[in-house]
């Protein structure tokens, strides 16, 4: 298997240290490749290091030992402006708590990663107003954050994480904080994600979510325990 | 970013807070007003002296002693001037007339039944009354028991003094002497700037009989008249010249000048002269009082820093939003520095309305004529606009530095 040839995320010998009186072990020598237009699911207990671990491939965090390759680009030497760059167009982002900002009008914060990308107003919004009538939400595009449901907030927050037309979609217990209906919306959308090409890495602690992906990364106490191929994936 | 965007959320966030926005720019509001408020009033009574004297005066070379090094306000001192240099000076080549001005010790003045109390008469010359200053009755004549008012002086008794009517002068050693009223003179027009240039009632006397300070004249050898001030009318033209022969006799020739101490400068005046120092003197007052305003600003700035680190702690989550989805930390920091620079706006804008208004109730409530000082209305927004961008340095700062993990714990 060539697998880091066609790799778009490397992670290589990956730790990460919390120093707070006591050391904190988040990461623990972690390697991991996902290949172009694979579809990967990370499941492990609570406090395991699965946010951590996807924290690191988005360029949100860094790490303190090991390598995080993004698209060619190493992470764990990046200047900030470089991770700026890689989270505002190399990478999508969803997280469990939407992080809508709650000033800004759904259409607005869909927009949001286009103005970091220096597009031009109308340009922004026309992207912006697709976005949210592919999600469903073509009705709620001047509605603020506290105007819309749990599972409309998290549908934004996709649309958002689309924007700037990232090949990497990372998305953190996306479900986790709506209804099972809603839920499940949300995972046919990633399955049309993943259609279309793109990579996706997905954290959960629900065995049916995770089985929607090709392989199941499982992490216990930071570090990868075993790594599944699922049905799913063998077609 | 596209500056015009991190301008609408900055908007959008103040609009979020307006007390607290508002509460935060009191501080910019009072000091830009108080700015304005000084800098407009100063204009305004500039311009209104500056005026007075360019408009009637320009024409005037204004002879006279003064302590030496003291550059500010002139100070008439001696008698120096004798009727020898009177003379010399009315021959001198740009001059027209030689017009000297004593001072008579008086204790008061009568009209009627009201007395009022005066100090001091000046006497001068018929010719100091040019049909142009009279706006009623006639110069007095040389010897004549007569007196030439001024509008001021006119309307200082009940019922207005005016031409025809007598007053009656009690003299240093208390000797009373009835006198006609045969002119009245405009207070604005004609005026010496030495001491008259705030406006005051004046009394004119003639010299002859009423002044009688002599001094020996060096260089005639007998007693003469002597004066502490000598207005030379003089041709418009050829001012700077006229003044330069004018201050060659009167500190080489002049009888005034054995007649002084050292350190007694003897100068020449022209009308321009005056109002440049009057200018600088104003102008030196009211920065200093800008000065003062200043500090408001300072607090004010303060008020903006204080608020601004408040403002990144709450907003520790958007920051981190931000940054999550592209935001450089130049981003971040672009967007509360717009939001400072428009606070201290927002402030200016409210704060130089309000200094014109009070400016303007000052002109009024001090009688001068109001005139607007625009550069410093520009200067003042600026100036807010910095005040908040200083004041937003360090909390925008902060918030740039901000990790974007930590940001999205952050409740
Ligand atoms: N900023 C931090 N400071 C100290 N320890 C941290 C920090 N962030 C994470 N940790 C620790 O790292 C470990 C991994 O945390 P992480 O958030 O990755 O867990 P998780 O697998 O996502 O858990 P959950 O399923 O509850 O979200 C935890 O033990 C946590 O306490
Ligand atoms: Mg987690």
């Amino acid at each position: 298997m060539s697998e880091t040839a066609n790799a778009t995320v490397v992670v290589d010998g990956v730790s990460k240290h919390y120093d707070l009186g006591g050391r904190v072990t988040a990461l623990d020598d972690v390697s991991l490749t996902l290949s172009k237009g694979s579809y990967t699911a990370i499941m492990g207990p609570s406090g395991s290091g699965k946010s951590t671990l996807l924290n690191l491939v988005g360029g949100l965090d860094t790490p303190s030992a090991g390598r995080v390759v993004v698209d060619g680009r190493d992470l764990s030497s990046a200047g900030e402006d470089e991770l700026a760059a890689v989270r505002g167009t190399d990478v999508g982002f969803v997280f469990q708590t939407f992080n809508l900002m709650p000033r800004l009008t759904a259409v607005e914060n869909v927009a949001l990663p286009l103005v970091f990308d220096g597009w031009d107003r109308d340009r922004r919004r026309e992207r912006a107003l697709s976005l949210l009538s592919d999600v469903g939400l073509g009705d709620r595009i001047d509605h603020l954050p506290t105007e819309l449901s749990g599972g409309q907030r998290q549908r934004v927050a996709i649309a958002r994480a689309l924007s700037t037309e990232p090949a990497l979609i990372l998305a953190d217990e996306p479900t986790g904080n709506v209804d099972t209906e809603t839920g499940a919306r949300i995972l046919d959308v990633f399955d049309d994600l993943h259609a279309a090409g793109n990579t996706l890495l997905l954290v959960t602690h629900e065995r049916h979510v995770a089985e929607r992906a090709e392989r199941v990364v499982h992490v216990e106490d930071g570090r990868v325990r075993s790594i599944e191929e699922t049905p799913e994936g063998t077609d | 970013m596209d500056p015009a965007e991190s301008v609408r959320m900055t908007v959008r966030s103040i609009r979020g807070h307006k007390l607290r926005s508002a509460l935060t720019v009191v501080g910019v509001v009072i000091g830009i007003a108080s700015v304005i408020t000084f800098a407009t009033f100063g204009a305004s009574v500039e311009t209104e002296i500056v005026g007075d004297i360019e408009t009637t005066n320009a024409g005037n070379v204004y002879v006279f002693a003064t302590a030496s090094g003291d550059d500010d306000f002139d100070r008439v001192l001696q008698p120096v001037f004798t009727e020898s240099d009177v003379n010399r000076l009315a021959a001198t080549d740009g001059v027209r007339a030689a017009l000297p001005r004593g001072i008579v010790r008086t204790q008061s003045i009568r009209h009627g039944n009201q007395t009022l109390a005066r100090q001091q008469v000046t006497a001068t010359r018929p010719a100091s009354f040019t049909p142009s200053v009279l706006v009623e009755g006639r110069a007095f004549e040389s010897g004549e028991d007569a007196v030439v008012v001024n509008e001021d002086m006119a309307r200082s008794f009940d019922g207005n003094l005016s031409a025809g009517e007598t007053v009656t002068l009690t003299t240093a050693d208390g000797e009373e002497r009835t006198l006609a009223v045969v002119g009245v003179v405009n207070g604005t027009r004609g005026e010496l700037p030495v001491s008259d240039f705030a406006r005051q009632p004046r009394v004119y006397v003639p010299i002859e009989p009423f002044y009688d300070a002599v001094v020996e004249s060096p260089s005639a050898g007998v007693r003469q008249r002597a004066y502490p001030q000598v207005t030379l009318v003089a041709d418009p033209r050829r001012i700077p010249e006229t003044q330069s022969a004018v201050q060659a006799y009167l500190s080489e020739e002049s009888d005034a000048r054995s007649l002084s101490a050292d350190d007694t400068d003897l100068v020449a005046r022209s009308g321009s002269d005056f109002v440049e120092q009057i200018s600088d003197v104003i102008e030196r007052i009211t920065r200093f009082v800008t000065g003062i305003a200043v500090i408001a600003l300072v607090v004010g700035a303060i008020g903006i820093a204080n608020v601004m680190l408040v403002s990144v702690t709450e907003r520790t989550r958007e920051i981190g939003i931000m940054k999550a989805v592209g935001a450089r930390n130049r981003d971040v920091m672009q967007i509360f520095l717009v939001e400072a620079a428009l606070l201290g706006a927002f402030g200016s804008l409210l704060g130089v309305p309000l200094g014109l208004v009070v400016g303007y109730a000052a002109t009024r409530y001090a009688e001068v004529t109001f005139s607007l000082a625009p550069l410093w209305m520009g200067l003042a927004v600026a100036v807010g606009v910095l005040v908040g961008v200083l004041a937003g340095l360090y909390p925008a700062w902060r918030a740039a530095r901000v990790d974007p993990i930590d940001a999205l714990r952050h409740e």
